[in-house]
């Protein structure tokens, strides 16, 4: 059985004292700035990337990996607990956990969150090992055009699935690529909008514009709301078990949001918050008795919750398999690995099934920490939600600083990222959601270089897209895609998903 | 959001200019055109020999575009008035000026001034700091950054000023 061999790889692996010791690190961390409102996963990412360059590559990668998914468990925490989300993707997990925690029942809220989650992740994680093998052996037949019109489908997509107007969206995206052109252009070996700076001439580094947007953005933005009361249920926490009622209304929810959380995850643009929304929209269509949602159903709370951890989890696919970031926390990921020569695509399983299969395992283990750091413990980040933001924004500032000085060795960077860090703020005050813009940053350059291949395969005919089955079957979903999205009927459909 | 949109009275101008997407239409229109001029001499090319500036003034014309769509919509769709606040002035000038101050003096100054520096001026982005309490920040942080990134992992950051 190769699978079995293949897993036993991964386990050897992750299982070393260090593995386990950093996958240990990246689910605490993650869950902490889970439990944080205030500071998301990219921010934190793109602050860590710096610190990988110091460790193994596989190392750091379950790290980053424990981070990202150990924020969906951590999430969950404060929307049950104060009513915010403590990260976007559990928006709805407010909705009917907090709703749970004032009639008492916290401690069951908090546990279906988590052991939803942790079933959800541990699927998803099958999955992975299930589907990446033969995606990426389909995509070692890739050629440019393939390559070309995949990215050209995911960015269609991730303008589908993104929050709110698509037109804003769109140019979000090509405000990302315009961003991603500065710096000195490979081919004719001019520069692009560098305005005579030498520290531009190399190109913008994805950690600085994700911390600028993301991190300095959101510091800036939380400073500007008056802060808000935050008042902790806690003392109602005594029992941390689901009553046999929960787990009987709960346990199709946990199946199905980690179906869709699932598909929606290997989706460009999809990955958690989108299928935190899809699952309880569905959950509450499902559902004969509608009207308890958003009063304490507890499906509300186990099928955003596995949703958006299944969600997490499959959006390692594409980047694993492919070597194509879905969402920007892939995009920082793909940065870990060139930090370290690795170029991510098809060929990583085959070359270094070590890397793999070591994370896959990684993800198992990391979620079964999970499951103990955010149950038995819950006391610890309760206590950590009376710490006031005033005391924390400092500290975010200054691995903001150090983060983004020490990943590219030079304090222009500092100014660049406070630069950014306005840019997100004003962005965000104007409702247009920064994340496609790192979409369209990361792949602007990989869909130049591919295209100029492409053209150069081809002697510059641009039909090679479309004489290609595979690079036309891309495109013609990409162009479906679109269609869809302009019917006025799906537009509709697109709007109630997301306003829940 | 969908709750907000019920003009009680004609909105006056400025109200109409201060809604999040006439707002966000208008920004990228003066990105748009801020490129178009940045890029006027670069090379363009053709299709099949992209110069230097085909990508960059494609992308900007199609961001004038998008900005156009953006406003009409914003113009079109009644929503309510974004306001600029003391506070959100206060935060972003404070914040922003504590980083640039710390990237200025990192390789200078060193790393423990650095971060006097940052949260001494990052600090006034909020009222509800005391400067006991700050000074106590910047202690803890000082010493937790010393010992993650120059004991722990050891960064080559300058710690003190390089005299």
């Amino acid at each position: 059985m190769e699978f079995v061999d293949n897993l036993a790889i991964g386990f050897g692996v992750a299982m070393t004292p260090a593995n386990l010791g950093f996958a240990f690190l990246g689910a605490m961390v993650g869950t902490l700035i889970g439990v944080l409102p205030g500071i998301g996963p990219i921010a934190t990412i793109a602050m860590l990337l710096p610190l990988t360059f110091h460790l193994e590559p596989l190392s750091g990668l379950i790290m980053l990996a424990g981070i990202f998914y150990g924020a969906q468990y951590g999430g969950s925490t404060t929307a049950i607990l104060v009513n915010l989300p403590g990260e976007t993707s559990s928006v709805m997990t407010c909705l009917d956990g907090h709703q749970m925690a004032r009639q008492g029942r916290a401690g069951a809220a908090l546990a279906v969150a988590a052991l939803a989650s942790f079933f959800a992740g541990c699927i998803a994680t099958a999955l992975i090992a299930a589907f990446a093998p033969p995606l990426a052996k389909i995509g070692q037949s890739f050629g440019a055009p393939e390559y070309f019109s995949l990215m050209l489908l995911g960015l269609v997509a991730a303008v589908v699935l993104a929050h709110g107007s698509i037109v804003k969206a769109v140019a979000m995206i090509v405000l990302g690529l315009l961003v991603g052109l500065v710096g000195t252009d490979g081919n004719t070996g001019g520069t692009r909008f560098t305005f005579d700076i030498r520290e531009l001439t190399d190109g913008i580094d994805v950690a600085t514009l994700a911390i600028g947007l993301f991190g300095v953005g959101e510091v800036i933005s939380n400073l500007a709301r008056p802060e808000e009361q935050r008042s902790v249920i806690a003392e109602k926490i005594t029992r941390l078990w689901p009553t046999g009622d929960d787990v009987r209304r709960s346990w199709r929810a946990v199946l199905r949001g980690t179906a869709l959380g699932s598909i929606l995850g290997v989706l460009p643009g999809g990955g958690a918050t989108l299928s935190s929304f899809a699952a309880y929209a569905l959950e509450k269509k499902m559902s004969r008795e509608p009207q308890r949602f958003g009063r304490g159903a507890v499906e509300g709370v186990a099928a955003p919750e596995s949703a958006n951890n299944a969600g997490a989890q499959t959006s390692f696919i594409p980047m694993l398999t492919l070597g194509i970031p879905g969402n920007a926390v892939m995009a920082l990921m793909i940065g870990a690995l060139t930090i370290h020569g690795i170029q991510p695509g098809p060929q990583i399983m085959s070359e270094r099934p070590q890397l793999f299969w070591g994370m896959v395992a990684s993800m198992w283990i990391g979620n079964l920490m999970l499951v103990i750091i955010n149950l038995p413990l819950i006391g610890i980040w309760v206590q950590l939600l009376k710490v006031p933001y005033r005391f924390l924004y400092l500290a975010i500032l200054l691995f903001c600083a150090i983060g983004v000085y020490t990943v590219n060795n030079s304090s222009a960077a500092v100014l660049l990222a406070a630069f950014f860090g306005v840019v997100g703020f004003v962005l965000m005050r104007l409702d247009c959601e920064p994340a496609p813009m790192i979409l369209g940053f990361v792949l602007g350059p990989l869909m130049e270089e591919n295209l100029r291949r492409a053209m150069k395969i081809a002697s510059g005919d641009p039909m090679i897209f479309v004489q290609r089955p595979i690079s036309l079957g891309l495109l013609i979903a990409a162009a479906l895609l679109l269609l869809v999205v302009a019917l006025p009927a799906i537009r509709g459909k697109r709007e109630e998903v997301f306003q829940g | 959001m969908s709750d907000a949109g019920q003009p009680t009275a004609k909105p006056s101008g400025w109200d109409i200019l201060a809604r999040a997407d006439v707002l966000s239409g208008l920004l990228f229109i003066a990105i748009a055109a801020f490129g178009l001029w940045a890029s006027r001499h670069y090379p363009v090319g053709t299709a099949l020999r992209m110069g230097t500036g085909y990508m960059p003034r494609l992308l900007c014309w199609v961001l004038l575009g998008l900005g156009l769509i953006v406003l009409a919509q914003g113009l079109r769709q009644p929503a309510p008035p974004l306001r600029s606040s003391a506070l959100a002035w206060r935060a972003m000038l404070s914040v922003t000026l504590g980083l640039v101050a710390f990237g200025l003096c990192i390789e200078r100054l060193g790393l423990v001034l650095s971060i006097l520096l940052l949260t001494g001026i990052g600090a006034q982005a909020t009222r509800s700091l005391r400067p006991l309490e700050t000074a106590v920040a910047a202690l803890a942080l000082i010493a937790l950054s010393w010992g993650v990134f120059i004991a722990g992992l050891g960064l080559t950051i300058p710690v003190w000023p390089d005299w």
